[in-house]
């Protein structure tokens, strides 16, 4: 038996194990996305729910008799602040029902309009003042979160009683209950009434929270990166520095939640709940990310250019600015922004500065308190609402997608700025 | 006198060039041989007038122009292929400049032989009027050391040999003159005569040729070309670089 | 290492102790670049010995030697590209036209604004052809307009030999450029400063025989103007391109001379045994 035979024989077992590590590789990678698209369809199903809400159609008497103003009484909005909106949507529930007499039952009745109905009638009104003393004004208004669950999905919980089921089937066959695209969701604040429920204040405590990180995150980190890469020298004092970043990277990130509660609010006494010191403490996170990614880019930039320029009699510093900056520009962007998407999806370092707030207001600026994306899905995933799953999915899915834009961006930036050598 | 600074032909990096160059001095030196018999044979004609001899001489010489064609091909390759420096660069320089004047030794051996047969042929021989063998003897003890000198790389033997010039040259004058001498007695001899000094100017350019090698030799070791340069002087300019 | 070599016979001397001191002209009449007993140092190990070598006005200087001689660290101790290195200490004198090139007086930037350097890997900058050029020019002000800038640009292109190829598109990148293409444009930028002396660090090693023929036809065109000092592994570019050429070993310079010496009769061993491709 010549070598070629003995090859030709050991052949076919090479080339069985070749295939075999192969599919070994598939496999792991199939099982990886069965799992990701799993979460994402879970996720999906569980969200498409929030982006609907359950509407009844309710009819209103608007004379001043049944709004109890005087005849004479002139309609400035103190006057239309003190009318019985509530009052009026139960008598508008009770003429669609005449036939329910009990107080138990009256109840279950109002129970199908939200609780916050009241206020969207109230703005209605405020909003149209002429609407006074005219026809009975017939409009849609916000079923009540456990009418909508079970409207939506058709299914009996035990926060709904036979009776609601009966209203319900009722305005079903007079065509007095629909569902349409869910606004609030986007434009209202945190509310104890999922259908009030909107993730407007997280999304700007988010931004806020950002803006701060963003702005002290990334001068300070790439000039920390520049330095330490291109300008100190190396001794032992900067192998510590560089050996803290490095485990400074790794250090839980519920510890600089506590260090920002010990440091900013106790010590120098900002406020709580604010994004500032949200974004001081997420800036601190990102730092080790930031410098240590901006400083891989920086190294990779070939020495060859740094000698072109040196050569030129650039000096150290117009070398670094003019050629190895521009040069490592989207590797620092990408570390960056790679860094803001961890920021983005912190949690636990808020919780310890009071981000955790239940928090009605839309944040206007970096004082004010507020919450951020991932913790109100912290925080609706905790609550017993049935609505709140489908919400907290939904953020999720807000959450998700700025995510996947911001790697997109990244994406785009080493792409499109790349330089080749 | 300098061994170390005499060139190494072996100890290149790469093997294949060692061997190349040894194989190409070894045929320098079987040419050298070669044309070595054929003066030797060339002169043995003349002091025998054995014809045999004679014819042999002749005919051989396209052997030694064999020898420099392929030696002059592997030279032209060995340049192409290697681009030699230094030492090598000189060895394959004085190596072609070697087998051009061996061949030209070659050439003044055949024509010893062809002079020697029509002596012959005419009845006649190189003995009857000058004495030849001392000036081939010093002319066949010039080649030998000029191509011993050119083995062993010795400069000393070289520059002894390049000193025995001056004794040719006056060897041959002196042949001339008496040759002269006896054209001048007997006129119906001058064919014959100059048939001889002939024959004596053969001996007398192998002296040279052998000089030149000898040339070659020092310029191979010592970098330094001492042609067209009086004999004291040389001696001056070779101890400069020493 | 050097001091116990007394006793020895030569046999058992290594390469290091058979160098005792240059061999040849390492001196000459009114040099440009004078440097003597230069000794380099990276941190304890030192890379070169008390190396003594003048540079003419206009001359092509080959520095030769194997891998790890110190050619390249001494040709980048001439314009002091070896402050980038913290560890690389240079002693000795060395002088530009007499000025001490060490001294606290000398900037190395302005240093090395008259002293270019051209590197072994083409180094263009990733930006356009005629950008790489300027940079040089803008960097020191050279430049009072843009007319003299253009002026500036298409005189380096042309004296590098590389205008014709690329004045069609001076606004595209000079990475685009062909690997030959791209050494001529670095010469070009190097030139753009015009600088006194070029220091070329084996600037065709990367290059096919074609390309490395136009960079040394260029090199002896450039002596007219400049003082050029080339390190190169090939010996034959070395013997083509230069009039003296000095090789070292082991951190000493052991041998300089008039390159057609050198390469036809070599005096130190070692030199002869590097030229003709013998070692150990």
């Amino acid at each position: 038996m010549n070598n070629t035979e003995i090859v030709k024989q050991s052949l076919k077992r090479r080339y069985a194990k070749e295939k075999r590590f192969q599919l070994y590789g598939k496999l792991a990678v199939l099982t990886g996305f069965v799992f990701l698209a799993l979460l994402l369809l879970d996720i999906v199903t569980k969200a498409i729910p929030a982006f609907e809400t359950t509407e009844v159609q309710l009819t209103i008497p608007l004379d001043r008799n049944s709004l109890e103003i005087a005849e004479d009484a002139t309609l400035d909005e103190e006057t239309l602040r003190a009318i019985n909106y509530g009052g009026l949507i139960k008598k508008s529930l009770r003429n669609m029902f005449p036939e329910v007499r009990k107080r138990k039952d009256k109840k279950e009745l109002y129970s199908l309009a939200s609780s916050g109905a009241e206020f969207d009638l109230r703005d209605k009104i405020i909003a149209n003042p002429e609407l006074i003393g005219g026809e009975p004004l017939t409009l849609w208004l916000k079923a009540d979160d456990d009418i909508d669950t079970y409207y939506k999905l058709q299914k009996v919980t035990s926060r709904i009683s036979e009776k609601q089921i009966a209203f319900v089937q009722t305005l079903q066959d007079n065509g007095q209950i629909r569902t349409s695209f869910n606004t609030t969701f986007f434009t209202a604040s945190d509310s104890r009434e999922p259908e009030q429920a909107g993730i407007r204040g997280a999304l700007l405590g988010s931004f806020w929270t950002l803006l701060v990180t963003l702005l002290l995150s990334m001068p300070v980190g790439i000039a920390a990166a520049v330095y330490l890469e291109e300008f100190a020298p190396k001794n032992r004092f900067t192998d510590f520095i560089e050996i803290n970043i490095n485990n400074l990277a790794a250090v839980p990130s519920i510890v600089f939640g506590l260090l920002g509660l010990a440091v900013f609010i106790n010590f120098f006494g900002l406020p709580r709940s604010a994004p500032l010191v949200g974004g001081l403490v997420l800036s601190l996170m990102t730092l080790p990310t930031i410098i240590i990614s901006s400083r891989a880019a920086l190294k990779s930039v070939p020495p060859s250019i740094k000698e072109a320029a040196l050569g030129l009699g650039a000096s150290h510093m117009q070398t670094v600015f003019h050629h190895v900056l521009p040069l490592a520009m989207p590797g620092i962007l990408t570390g960056a922004i790679i860094g803001m998407a961890q920021a983005l999806g912190e949690t636990a370092p808020l919780l310890m500065i009071g981000m955790v707030a239940f928090i009605v207001d839309v944040p206007g600026g970096m004082l004010d308190s507020a919450t951020v994306l991932p913790v109100q899905i912290y925080l609706w995933s905790d609550s017993p609402e049935r609505a709140f799953t489908a919400l907290t999915a939904a953020t999720i899915l807000v959450l998700l997608g700025f995510l996947v834009v911001m790697n997109a961006i990244a994406i785009y930036l080493r792409k499109h700025f790349e330089r080749r050598w | 006198m300098n061994d170390d600074h005499a060139p190494h032909i072996s100890g290149h990096i790469s093997k294949r060039f060692d061997s190349e160059l040894e194989d190409i001095r070894n045929k320098v030196l079987s040419m050298g041989g070669l044309v070595e018999t054929q003066v030797k044979d060339g002169i043995r004609a003349l002091m025998t007038s054995d014809s045999a001899v004679a014819e042999r001489v002749g005919n051989d010489d396209y052997k030694i122009n064999a020898m420099e064609v392929e030696i002059d091909e592997e030279c032209v390759q060995i340049l192409a292929r290697r681009q030699p420096a230094a030492s090598d660069l000189r060895l394959l320089v004085a190596i072609l400049k070697t087998i051009t004047d061996l061949e030209r030794i070659g050439d003044q051996a055949e024509k010893l032989g062809r002079f020697e047969l029509e002596l012959i042929d005419e009845g006649s021989s190189s003995k009857e009027f000058v004495k030849l063998e001392h000036l081939g003897e010093l002319v066949s003890r010039m080649l030998n050391r000029a191509l011993d000198a050119f083995a062993r790389m010795d400069v000393d033997v070289a520059l002894k040999t390049i000193k025995k010039d001056e004794k040719v040259d006056k060897e041959f004058e002196s042949l001339m003159r008496q040759l002269i001498t006896i054209m001048m007695e007997d006129p119906r001899t001058i064919k014959q005569a100059l048939r001889v000094s002939w024959c004596a100017r053969a001996l007398e350019r192998i002296g040279d040729h052998s000089i030149n090698i000898c040339e070659y030799v020092v310029y191979l070791v010592h970098g330094k070309d001492v042609r067209h340069i009086a004999y004291d002087d040389l001696k001056d300019q070779i101890r400069d670089i020493v | 290492m050097p001091e116990d070599a007394v006793n020895k016979t030569p046999d058992a001397m290594t390469d290091f102790e058979k160098i005792e001191g240059t061999i040849g002209e390492n001196l000459i009449h009114n040099p440009k670049f004078s440097t003597r007993n230069v000794d380099v140092f990276y941190d304890e190990k030192q890379a070169i010995f008390n190396a003594s070598l003048d540079i003419g006005h206009n001359e092509v200087i080959a520095l030769i030697g194997p891998s790890g001689c110190g050619k390249s660290t001494y040709l980048r101790s001439l314009n002091r590209m070896n402050d980038t290195i913290p560890s690389c200490r240079v002693t000795g004198d060395l002088t530009l036209d007499g000025e001490n090139i060490y001294s606290k007086k000398m900037d190395p930037v302005l240093l090395r604004a008259r002293v270019g350097m051209v590197f072994q890997k083409p180094n263009p900058f990733p930006k356009s052809i005629y950008d790489n050029v300027a940079y040089g020019p803008r960097l020191h002000g050279l430049a009072r307009n843009n007319a003299e800038m253009d002026e500036i640009v298409i005189t380096s292109l042309q004296r590098a030999g590389l205008y014709e190829e690329v004045k069609d598109r001076l606004n595209e990148p000079g990475t685009g450029l062909s690997g030959g293409q791209q050494q001529r444009l670095c010469i070009a930028r190097t030139i753009a400063v015009s600088p006194e002396v070029i220091l070329m660090d084996e600037p065709a090693s990367a290059l096919d025989p074609i390309a490395t023929a136009i960079i040394e036809e260029l090199i002896d065109e450039l002596r007219e103007n400049y003082t050029i000092a080339i390190v190169t592994h090939s010996m034959q570019q070395a013997a083509r391109v230069s009039q003296r050429t000095a090789y070292f070993h082991l951190g000493k310079l052991v041998e300089v001379g008039e390159t057609n010496q050198i390469f036809t009769n070599p005096r130190h061993e070692l030199t002869e045994n590097y030229i003709t491709g013998k070692f150990g």
